[in-house]
């Protein structure tokens, strides 16, 4: 956890969890390739046992939210060219769990 | 059937669709994705705007149907090429629409505007018009639509196969987890109901497994008894569609209906069974 997230809402690859008055367990975040904002692409939800859960593009600054439960998932991103991240978070009632995800394409 | 007969690839859409008797639609739930970018030659169809009635809780009627298509420069003669966003959820649900109201030559684009875009494939913001045609809709087919009294009659009696996530069917989400969990009615699942969610129909660039491996997830896994009628549900009606449409289209099977109440109907009637917890 970070205290003050800047920019996009967490650092470069990592997780900044923020308190959210709408009592929604959320988990949000951008993608970026090189720095840019991957524009399109998906973000998958996926619960502890791996399951999909949800999916959604990626907005044109590379963001997504989801609204989920309490506990541990796992937020699978998929790009062009093969493009591929994933990182695993938990997230909490009240909470915003931000991500910051950057993908790299195969032999890129 | 064959596959052939009910899906088209993206290869075959960039040769074809610019033939004519071919129309391509993009389906989606939110609408400014084809605003954006799409297809080229694609028209839009908006989900709920366009294919829900705006006052009743119900899809548009007859007359509806047949205004919007003629409207959106459809006959009856045409292939029509569906896909959209969601993994093809609301294409598969207008593609069930479709068919319900008769229409002969229609398909789904496999893997939808999802595969599309992971391949790099062009998208454009020209809008096509079509000029308007005299589109005339058959009497709705409700051999593949189910209402809730079917389902509640059909509990323990008939194959239920709940598409929705396994904690959406447990109880612990109420709605998919990219919307926001407000619903008020009662979590949970119809009793007797397998959960076989959607997403083991598809890979995950949005394409349909193949016929074995559906087989596999349906029979084996999930042990439907493929003698009896099923009826598949979800929470709106449109993941059951991809479900119906892999059951009832792509596998073969008979009696199969979409019980596009689900959910939100069904776990906000007074008295009905519901069960917690994981299924059996």
């Amino acid at each position: 956890m970070t205290g003050q997230p800047e920019g996009c809402g967490a650092p470069a690859g990592g997780v900044a969890v923020t308190e959210n008055s709408s009592g929604e367990a959320i988990i949000e975040g951008t993608v970026s390739a090189g720095g840019a904002p991957v524009q399109v692409g998906y973000a998958r939800l996926l619960n502890d046992g791996g399951e999909f859960v949800a999916e959604v593009p990626l907005g044109s600054d590379g963001g997504f939210r989801f609204f989920a439960a309490p506990g541990t998932w796992t937020v699978r991103v998929l790009a062009p060219r093969g493009a591929r991240a994933e990182e695993t978070v938990s997230a909490d009632r009240g909470h915003t769990t931000t991500l910051a995800v950057s993908v790299t394409a195969p032999g890129s | 059937m064959s596959r052939s007969d009910v899906l088209v690839d993206a290869d075959w859409v960039e040769a074809h669709r610019g033939d004519p008797g071919v129309v391509l639609v993009e389906v989606d739930e939110d609408t400014t994705a084809y605003d954006k970018g799409h297809i080229a030659n694609a028209v839009k169809l908006d989900w709920k705007k366009d294919l829900q009635d705006p006052v009743r809780r119900d899809f548009v009627d007859k007359h509806g149907f047949e205004e919007l298509l003629s409207d959106r420069g459809i006959s009856n003669d045409d292939l029509v090429i569906l896909y959209g966003g969601n993994n093809n959820w609301f294409a598969a649900y207008a593609y069930w629409y479709f068919r319900l109201y008769g229409h002969a030559g229609v398909k789904l684009l496999d893997g939808g505007r999802k595969k599309w875009e992971l391949d790099s494939r062009d998208l454009v913001t020209e809008v096509v018009q079509r000029p308007r045609t005299s589109y005339h809709a058959a009497d709705p087919d409700t051999s593949i639509r189910a209402f809730r009294d079917e389902v509640i009659a059909s509990i323990g009696q008939r194959n239920l196969v709940d598409v929705r996530s396994p904690d959406e069917f447990s109880g612990k989400l109420l709605a998919p987890a990219h919307l926001p969990q407000e619903q008020a009615q009662r979590a949970g699942h119809i009793p007797t109901a397998r959960n076989v969610p959607w997403s083991k129909a598809a890979n995950d660039d949005g394409t349909f497994k193949s016929d074995d491996d559906l087989r596999k997830l349906y029979g084996d896994q999930a042990g439907l008894d493929f003698g009896k009628d099923t009826i598949a549900y979800c929470r709106i009606g449109e993941r059951s569609a991809h479900t119906w449409f892999v059951l009832h289209e792509l596998l073969g099977q008979r009696g199969v209906k979409n019980y596009d109440g689900s959910w939100t109907e069904y776990g906000s009637l007074v008295g009905v069974p519901i069960e917690l917890g994981e299924g059996r």
